[in-house]
């Protein structure tokens, strides 16, 4: 598996079509890894485009980190991995939490991003996803598992089960990654997104419960597009093709 | 010992299926390798109970193994979430026989 090493870790990366002229870099989402985008979007993206796809700290196959899942270490971490494969700028896109790890980079590191799309962006505001992982427990991913069944491979098994099991149990439990999120509720309130200057599509699923957030950006944001598709928050699983297609046309203009 | 070597390709659907259990078991890992089967008619996720991002580790490997001339990810890039679901392994040997 391609490895780089990032601040001390290694993080597994992929990328396609190496001798593209204009790369799209791509973050997936929390507790997910880069195969939300490696069977469908990325190929697709890839017959435009060098497309590069990694692992966050602590999910996928890159290693596990105790500390520094805040946005601002998850765009810098995003930022070592441009230097480390010699990409000056790229087109951003990223997925749930993703989009907010891509969002902080364009905030942070203006000149490194060109074009950025933001899949189902979740409001940092909204306590759901840190209730959930603060009641967290067994039968809540099987809960989980059983009402997702067809949508996220995910198709049961003791051997599955337990990895996710023990991947959730140590990252909601062994590192820090519940306050850091906790900490970021006030993300969507930071004065420099008015001032965001890039161009910006903001993709949701019609029937997803984070599609106030696309809104409240859209009105930030002052060069943005907000689409809906047909689907929920999964709608990169649900719609691969649309979002790839989409991208793909947003990114070449 | 990981097999993530480039080799001569293998000469038969035999040898194709050797190589691709020894890919499953390096990916399944020591702990859970006696109790999974692996058969040629196994699917990835109901049998195997591959996830998402090992299923990428099981396609780096093929991609590797058996060359450039094999194009794997778009292979698996033209099938369905369904499909990709009821993949099993005796698909992946019949793509890489039909490749050579």
């Amino acid at each position: 598996m391609p490895v780089i090493t990032i601040n001390g870790r290694a993080v597994h990366y992929q990328q396609l079509n190496e001798q593209a002229t204009d790369t799209v870099l791509l973050v997936h989402g929390m507790f997910s890894n880069l195969a939300v985008y490696y069977f469908h979007i990325a190929p697709i993206l890839a017959q435009h485009f060098r497309v590069v796809m990694y692992d966050m700290k602590g999910h996928g196959m890159s290693d596990r980190a105790e500390s520094g899942y805040h946005l601002e270490a998850m765009a810098a971490d995003m930022q070592a991995l441009m230097q480390v494969l010699r990409l000056p700028a790229v087109h951003l896109a990223g997925y749930s939490f993703g989009a907010l790890v891509a969002l902080k980079a364009a905030l942070e590191y203006p000149q490194r991003i060109r074009r950025l799309g933001l899949i189902e962006g979740p409001d940092p505001a909204d306590k759901r996803m840190l209730e959930g992982i603060a009641q967290y427990n067994r039968d809540m991913l099987l809960d989980y598992v059983e009402k997702n069944d067809s949508q996220v491979l995910t198709t049961g098994g003791r051997r599955r089960l337990e990895k996710m099991h023990r991947r959730f149990e140590y990252l909601f439990h062994e590192t820090t990654i519940r306050n850091d999120m906790e900490k970021e509720h006030a993300f969507f309130e930071d004065a420099a997104i008015r001032a965001l200057p890039h161009d910006t599509l903001l993709m949701y699923g019609r029937s997803s419960d984070c599609v106030g957030a696309g809104e409240l950006l859209h009105n930030r944001i002052s060069r943005s597009n907000l689409v809906l598709i047909e689907g929920d928050h999964t709608v990169p699983v649900q719609q691969p093709a649309v979002i790839g297609e989409r991208l793909t046309t947003f990114f070449n203009n | 010992m990981d097999s993530l070597v480039p080799t001569h390709a293998p000469v038969n659907s035999e040898d194709t299926f050797a190589v691709l259990k020894t890919f499953i078991e390096e990916i399944i890992g020591e702990d859970f390798k006696d109790e999974i089967d692996i058969r040629r008619d196994s699917s990835f996720t109901a049998d195997l109970e591959l996830d998402s991002i090992e299923i990428v580790a099981f396609s780096e490997k093929v991609k590797l193994h058996f060359g450039s001339k094999l194009d794997f990810t778009g292979w698996l890039s033209n099938m369905d979430l369904d499909e990709l679901i009821a993949l099993k392994l005796s698909d992946v040997i019949e793509y890489i026989e039909a490749c050579r």
